[in-house]
């Protein structure tokens, strides 16, 4: 009876994320400058994160969770690199 | 006697409900607003309310969910984990980003009253 009740509520939650997913990539796609872009994916990858932990309940699968922890990781490193080539214009090694 | 993973269930649906709605609100002003300094307040509702909150939330959902045997444990703190992290470095990313762009001059600042970071920079 659990397991029905939070199955029918994520199948609910998903095309919410969906839309704003939609969103997200509609402004990294239009965005006039390179912050624009990043921010855009930025937001959008923190909340891809918790979507993945939420299908990882949903589809009673938990190869998906050590994927959350490194997208959230990677997704600062491209922050970073990102500021570094714009205050320096080098990439750095 | 009351189920208490029940109770555990519906407070991470709860949370869930919130994080989605602050999610699509910081979707929609991210789309909407007119300039990149702007958009800066709708990145901070997409990350910290749109991801923090439901992973927090997630984590409450796996810890009640008795179907999924020992692994809902391994479930619960991987997103823990991942929770924690993103409210540690997505203001980090955020500020660094937003520091770089002001000090290349990528955009103008726009709705500008006083900037007193550009003055003390020349």
């Amino acid at each position: 009876m659990i397991e029905e009740q939070i199955t029918t509520y994520i199948m609910y939650i998903i095309p919410i994320y969906m839309i704003a997913f939609t969103l997200y990539i509609i402004r990294a796609l239009k965005g006039p400058s390179i912050s624009d872009t990043v921010l855009a994916i930025d937001a959008m990858t923190y909340d891809l994160a918790a979507f993945l932990v939420l299908l990882s309940i949903f589809f009673r699968s938990t190869i998906l969770i050590p994927t959350a922890i490194v997208l959230a990781l990677w997704i600062y490193a491209l922050d970073i690199y990102v500021a570094k080539y714009l205050e320096t214009k080098e990439m750095g090694e | 006697m009351v189920d208490a993973s029940l109770i555990v269930v519906y407070i991470g649906e709860i949370l869930v409900g919130i994080g989605v709605l602050c999610d699509l609100i910081g979707a929609i002003g991210m789309l909407r607003f007119p300039n990149f300094y702007l958009r800066l307040h709708a990145a901070t509702i997409g990350t910290i309310g749109g991801a923090f909150v439901p992973l927090i939330g997630a984590a409450l959902m796996a810890i009640g969910s008795t179907y999924l045997g020992m692994y809902r444990w391994f479930v619960a703190g991987g997103a823990i984990v991942t929770a924690f992290l993103i409210l540690i470095l997505a203001p980090a990313g955020s500020h660094a980003l937003a520091r770089a762009t002001h000090h290349a001059k990528v955009t103008p600042v726009q709705p500008k009253v006083v900037d007193h970071l550009e003055e003390d920079g020349r």
